[in-house]
C-alpha cells in the first residue's frame, strides 16, 4: 500500500472497511447456499421416500393377490378376476405363436404418413423411425408388431450375458434409465451420435414406464438392434415386467395409443421382456447390469439360466405345493426394524442418542388397516400348509387349472427355479449400501442391499475391475460408491420433477476408463438458476406431500386426538411431527419441513382442524357416497387403478358393473376396511356415465381428477413459470404464499411432472392451498365421477 | 427453519483470538490455538436438539449417523448460523485438508461446536449489511458496480470463485452494471 503518508490512514481505514464488508457478503453467501443444500435434500428425501413407498403398495398388492389365488376355492369370483395374471407363461410352438401375432392382415391406410418399414430394417429406416418420433409420428401397430416379432426372432438366440469387446479402438457408450422420456434419448443421440459400427451401445434397462413415450423408445432400440445385432446391447431392467407395468403406466400407454391392436402388443411385449438379455459384460472386466449383485450372484449360474421363464419378477417360478413365497410377507417386513438413511445408503439398528426416529424406518404399511399382525399372517401360513398338506392332489389339479399348459419341470426342479429366480431378481433389484455385507432389499421388496466387501470378493471371483448398473436416480447423472468400483448411471433427466435431476452417459474405450457427458432435456431448465430450480422442485415436492398428509386426514386426525385427550383441538407442534411420522411412515425430517407444511401456530400451538381446512383443496361435495370410502378411494387410487387394470383381462378400458363391484371388494379385502354393498352400489350407479352397463376405467380415474399425462405439455408449464419469474426478478416469496397458486399456473404446472409418476401421483392438479383459490380448477375432489 | 438462537451463555470459554467481528487477513495468518470443546456448556432445549438432529441427519450421505469435517460449516449455516470458515477451521482445530475429507463428527461432538457459533457474539443484521456494501457505493446513491463487487468477492476475505459469483450475481445487475444494494439485501436475505 504505497500511499503517501498523509492518506495511508485514512486509505487503511477504507481497505479494512471493504475487507469486512466483503468477508460479511461471503459468509452471507455461504450461508444461502448452505440452506438452499438442506432445501435441495429434503427435497430429494420427500420424492424418494414416496417413489419407494408406492413400490412398497404394488408387492403388497402383489402379494395379496396372490394370497387370495391360493386361498380362495376354485369357483370364487373374486380369484377368477385376478388368476390370469398368475398364469404360467404359454410355451406355444412358433407357429402358433406367428399366427396370433400376425400382422400380414392388418391394412394400413393410405392417410397414414408415419413411416412405412420394410424387412430387413436399414440403418435409414431407423434414422426415419427416430425423426418421425421426433415429430410426434406414431408407428403404425402393423409395423410395431412386425418390428416386434423381428426383434423377438433376434432376442431368443442371444445369449444371458452378452459379451463386448472395446477393440479397434471403439470406444462404447452405456446408458441407464431412460423410462420413456423420449426427449433424453434423442438428446443423448444428438450428442453422441446414433448406434452404428462404429458406435456401439449398451442400455440398461428400465426403458418403460413413468414417461410417456416408452413405447417409442423401445420400438427406437429395437430397431437399432435389428440394424446392428453386434453394436446394439439391451439388458434387461426391473420395469420390463408385465405387473410392474400395470402400475407404472406403460400398460396404459400402449392401450391408449394402440386401441385394437394394444392387447397384443403387450401380450408380445411380455416374451420380449422376458427374452432380454440379463447383463453385459465389457472385455471381461466391466460389468453392466441393470440393478447390481448380491452376496450369492455367480455368473456362471447367470449364463445357463432359462432366463425366458422369468417372466415377471413378481412372480416366483411355479411350485409345486401351494405355498407362494410370497416376495417379503408384511409380518416380515414389520419384524425386521430397519434402520435405513434414506438420504445415503444404510445404516444397522443402533443407539443413536435417545431418538433415531429420524433414521428409522420400519416398513408398515402407512394403513394400519392393511398391516397383518402377527397373528394373522401365522393364520394364513397355516392355512396354506393345511392346503398343501392335505389335499395335495385337489391343490395340483388347481394349480394345473391356473396354467393352461403344463409345466414340463418335475418337482426336483422347483429348488434349481427357485435358486435362479433370486439370482434374476438380484441381478435386476438390488441397490448399493455402504455397510459391508448383503441384506435384502425390503423397501424395493425385491433384491437386497449389498456392500463394498461383496463387491470386492465379487470383483475378484469373476476377475472383473468395475461394476456399472442403473436402476437409482442421481442428481449428477451418476454417482460412484464403493470405492469406485460401482458406478451408477442414470440417464432419465428431470425424473422427480423438471429441474430436479440430470441425467447422464458414459464413454469407455479400450483402457477402460469413464468419461462422462451429462445433460439435462427441457432447455427451458436451462433458463432457470439453480436456486430457481430448487425452489420450483421443492414446491412440487411439498403439493405432493401435502396431498398425501391430506389423504390420510382421518388417521391423522385419530393420532393427533391421542395427543390431545382432552380434545381441544390443539397440539404441540413436536407432538404434530411425531404423529404425521407414525401415520406416513415416510421418515422425512418433519420438524425441518413444518414451516413449509404449517403456516398458522399460535404459541408454538396448531390448531389441527383449521390445519386441514387449509390443506383441503376442494370440499367435497358428494352427499351420496360415504365420505371415508372416498377419502379411502382416494388414497389408494393407485392400486385401484391396478386393480382395474387386472380386472380388465381383455384390456379394453372398460369393465362391467359386476366386475367394478368385485374389484371394490377385492380393495375393501385387502384394506381389511367394510364397504357396505350399499355404498358400492351408490358409487356404481353414479360413475355410469355411458349408461351401457360397463365403466371407462379412465372415466372412472378421473373422478378423482387425476389428469392424464399424454395430453398435457409439458413445456407449457414451465413457460409459464419461467414468466412468472420474470415478473419478478428480485422477490422470492416464501413457499407458502399464494405466487404459483393461480390457478392456470398451477394447472400446468403439474401436468409437467413430465412423466414422473412419484407415488400416488402427482398429476392431480392441484392449485395450493391457503384461500388463494378463485376457480375450481382444482382436483382432487373427492367427487364421485358425474 | 433457523432454530431459536439462544446466547444463554453469557461467559464464552477460552479463545486464543477474541475477534468477533471477521476481518482476516489475505495471507495466511499464524495459526491461532485451537478452541477447547469440552469447556463449552451445551445448553439447548429438547426442542432445539430435536431440530438440530433432524438437520445433521439430512447431511449424512453416509449412513453412520456422522458428518464430515468439511460439511460442518454448512450444517451450522443451514441451522443459521453464520461462522466464517476460518471460524469453524479453529473450532475443529486446524485440521489439514486431508482430516477435512475424511474425518468425521457424530452430533454429540457436533454440539458443543455449534454452542460455540452461537455464543461467539458476530451477528449480522439487514443494516450490518447494507452498510458493508455502502463502502462500495461511490456516488453515494444507493447503488454499487457489479463489476467492482466481484473483484472485491473474488480477492478479498473468504474469496468466492467465479461460479460463487455468478451465482450470487445473477440477476442483479441492471443494463448499467449497478446493483441497487438495498434490494439485493433484502433479496439474499429471503431465502
Amino acid at each position: 500500500m504505497g500511499c503517501g503518508v498523509t492518506k495511508t490512514s485514512e486509505f487503511n481505514k477504507r481497505c479494512d472497511r471493504a475487507m469486512k464488508a466483503a468477508v460479511l457478503i461471503q459468509r452471507w453467501y455461504r450461508q444461502y447456499v448452505a440452506r438452499m443444500e438442506m432445501r435441495r435434500r429434503y427435497t430429494w428425501n420427500i420424492f424418494q421416500s414416496m417413489e419407494y413407498s408406492d413400490l412398497q403398495d404394488q408387492i403388497k398388492l402383489y402379494n395379496f393377490l396372490g394370497y387370495l389365488v391360493d386361498n380362495f376355492t376354485p369357483s370364487s369370483s373374486e380369484r377368477n378376476l385376478i388368476s390370469h395374471i398368475f398364469r404360467e407363461n404359454e410355451v406355444c410352438r412358433d407357429a402358433e405363436w406367428e399366427r396370433y401375432f400376425s400382422y400380414t392382415n392388418i391394412d394400413v391406410p393410405d392417410i397414414y404418413s408415419g413411416p412405412r418399414l420394410t424387412f430387413p430394417l436399414d440403418m435409414d429406416q431407423a434414422a426415419d423411425l427416430v425423426e418421425a418420433f421426433k415429430n410426434k409420428q406414431q408407428l403404425h401397430s402393423r409395423y410395431v408388431l412386425q418390428l416386434l416379432l423381428e426383434t423377438w426372432k433376434l432376442l431368443r438366440v442371444l445369449p444371458n450375458i452378452n459379451r463386448v469387446s472395446t477393440c479397434h479402438s471403439k470406444e462404447i457408450t452405456i446408458c441407464g434409465d431412460l423410462h420413456g422420456q423420449l426427449e433424453d434419448l434423442l438428446l443423448i443421440f444428438y450428442k453422441n451420435g446414433m448406434p452404428s459400427l462404429e458406435k456401439p451401445y449398451v442400455f440398461n434397462g428400465d426403458y418403460v414406464d413413468r414417461g410417456k413415450d416408452s413405447i417409442e423408445i423401445l420400438l427406437i432400440l429395437f430397431a437399432f438392434l435389428l440394424v446392428h445385432p453386434g453394436d446394439v446391447y439391451l439388458n434387461r431392467g426391473n420395469h420390463e415386467d408385465h405387473i410392474i407395468n400395470l402400475r407404472y403406466g406403460f400398460t396404459k400407454e400402449v392401450l391408449g395409443k394402440y386401441k385394437m391392436h394394444g392387447k397384443r402388443i403387450l401380450k408380445l411385449l411380455q416374451k420380449i421382456f422376458s427374452w432380454l438379455p440379463l447383463v453385459t459384460v465389457i472385455d471381461h472386466r466391466v460389468l453392466v447390469v441393470h440393478g447390481g449383485i448380491s452376496d450369492t450372484t455367480d455368473l456362471g449360474l447367470i449364463a445357463r439360466v432359462d432366463r425366458h421363464r422369468y417372466v415377471s419378477a413378481l412372480r416366483p417360478p411355479k411350485k409345486k405345493n401351494a405355498s407362494r413365497s410370497n416376495l417379503y410377507t408384511d409380518t416380515a417386513i414389520n419384524e425386521m426394524i430397519f434402520c435405513k438413511n434414506r438420504r445415503g445408503s444404510l445404516t444397522f439398528p443402533k443407539q443413536f442418542g435417545s431418538r433415531d426416529s429420524f433414521q428409522r424406518r420400519s416398513l408398515q404399511d402407512f394403513s394400519s388397516t392393511v398391516a397383518r399382525t402377527v397373528e394373522e399372517e401365522l393364520e394364513v401360513r397355516r392355512r396354506q400348509a393345511e392346503f398343501s398338506l392335505s389335499s395335495f392332489s385337489m391343490s395340483h389339479r388347481n394349480l394345473n387349472s391356473l396354467s393352461s399348459e403344463s409345466d414340463p419341470d418335475s418337482s426336483e426342479n422347483t429348488e434349481t427355479s427357485n435358486e435362479e429366480w433370486k439370482q434374476i431378481l438380484d441381478l435386476l433389484w438390488s441397490d448399493p449400501m455402504s455397510q459391508d455385507g448383503c441384506i435384502p432389499n425390503e423397501i424395493r421388496g425385491g433384491g437386497c442391499y449389498w456392500g463394498p466387501d461383496v463387491t470386492e470378493d465379487f470383483l475378484n471371483r469373476h476377475n472383473l475391475q468395475l461394476i456399472i448398473r442403473s436402476h437409482e436416480c442421481k442428481q449428477d447423472g451418476y454417482e460412484f460408491c464403493h470405492n469406485r468400483k460401482v458406478l451408477t448411471l442414470f440417464s432419465a433427466s428431470n425424473y422427480y420433477d423438471v429441474g430436479s435431476n440430470r441425467g447422464a452417459f458414459v464413454r469407455l474405450g479400450p483402457d477402460l476408463v469413464p468419461y462422462f457427458v451429462q445433460y439435462q432435456a427441457t432447455s427451458m431448465t436451462r433458463g432457470l438458476s439453480f436456486p430457481q430450480s430448487v425452489k420450483r422442485t421443492e414446491h412440487t415436492a411439498l403439493k405432493v406431500l401435502r396431498e398425501q398428509l391430506f389423504a390420510h386426514k382421518s388417521q391423522l386426525i385419530s393420532a393427533f386426538q391421542e395427543f390431545d385427550k382432552e380434545k381441544t383441538g390443539l397440539i404441540s407442534l413436536n407432538n404434530w411431527a411425531s404423529a404425521v411420522e407414525q401415520v406416513l411412515h415416510l421418515d422425512l425430517p418433519w420438524r425441518v419441513l413444518r414451516p413449509q407444511l404449517v403456516s398458522d401456530t399460535t404459541d408454538s400451538m396448531l390448531n389441527y382442524y383449521c390445519w386441514f381446512r387449509d390443506l383441503a383443496l376442494k370440499k367435497p361435495s358428494s352427499e351420496n357416497v360415504e365420505q371415508t370410502l372416498l377419502e379411502t378411494l382416494y388414497r389408494h387410487r393407485s392400486t385401484l387403478e391396478t386393480i382395474f387394470r387386472i380386472v380388465d383381462t381383455d384390456n379394453s378400458g372398460l369393465i362391467s358393473f359386476e366386475d367394478f363391484r368385485q374389484t371394490l371388494k377385492l380393495l375393501s379385502a385387502y384394506l381389511k376396511m367394510e364397504i357396505s354393498d350399499e355404498a358400492i352400489n351408490d358409487l356404481v350407479i353414479s360413475t355410469d356415465t355411458n349408461n351401457d352397463g360397463s365403466i371407462d376405467i379412465d372415466e372412472f380415474m378421473e373422478a378423482f381428477r387425476l389428469v392424464d399425462r399424454t395430453r398435457l405439455e409439458s413445456s407449457r408449464s414451465l413457460q409459464m413459470f419461467k414468466q412468472e419469474n420474470q415478473d419478478q426478478p428480485q422477490e422470492e416469496e416464501t413457499q407458502q404464499t399464494a405466487d404459483y397458486a393461480s390457478p392456470q399456473t398451477a394447472v400446468s404446472q403439474n401436468a409437467d411432472s413430465a412423466g414422473q409418476q412419484t407415488a400416488d401421483s402427482p398429476d392431480s392438479q392441484a392449485a395450493d392451498s391457503a384461500g388463494s383459490q378463485t376457480e375450481d380448477t382444482c382436483h382432487n375432489s373427492l367427487v364421485p365421477p358425474q | 427453519m433457523a432454530p431459536k438462537k439462544d446466547a444463554k451463555k453469557p461467559d464464552p470459554p477460552k479463545k486464543a483470538e477474541p475477534a468477533p467481528a471477521p476481518a482476516p487477513e489475505p495471507e495466511a495468518p499464524p495459526k491461532p490455538a485451537a478452541v477447547d470443546l469440552s469447556a463449552v456448556k451445551v445448553d439447548f432445549s429438547q426442542d432445539q436438539m430435536e431440530d438440530y438432529r433432524e438437520a445433521f441427519g439430512l447431511f449424512d450421505r453416509v449412513g453412520d449417523s456422522k458428518v464430515a469435517f468439511n460439511q460442518i460449516a454448512d450444517i451450522m449455516r443451514a441451522l443459521g448460523q453464520n461462522p466464517t470458515n476460518k471460524e469453524v477451521l479453529k473450532i475443529l482445530g486446524n485440521p489439514s485438508a486431508d482430516d477435512m475429507a475424511n474425518k468425521r463428527v457424530d452430533f454429540e461432538g457436533f454440539l458443543p461446536m455449534l454452542q460455540f457459533v452461537i455464543n461467539s457474539p458476530n451477528k449480522a443484521s439487514f443494516e450490518d449489511y447494507v452498510e458493508g456494501l455502502r463502502v462500495f457505493d461511490k456516488e453515494g446513491n444507493g447503488t454499487v458496480m457489479g463489476a467492482e463487487l466481484r473483484i472485491v468477492l473474488s480477492t478479498l476475505g473468504e474469496k468466492m470463485n467465479e461460479a460463487e459469483i455468478d451465482a450470487l450475481m445473477t440477476g442483479q445487475e441492471d443494463e448499467n452494471g449497478c446493483v441497487n444494494y438495498e434490494a439485493f439485501v433484502k433479496h439474499i436475505m429471503s431465502v
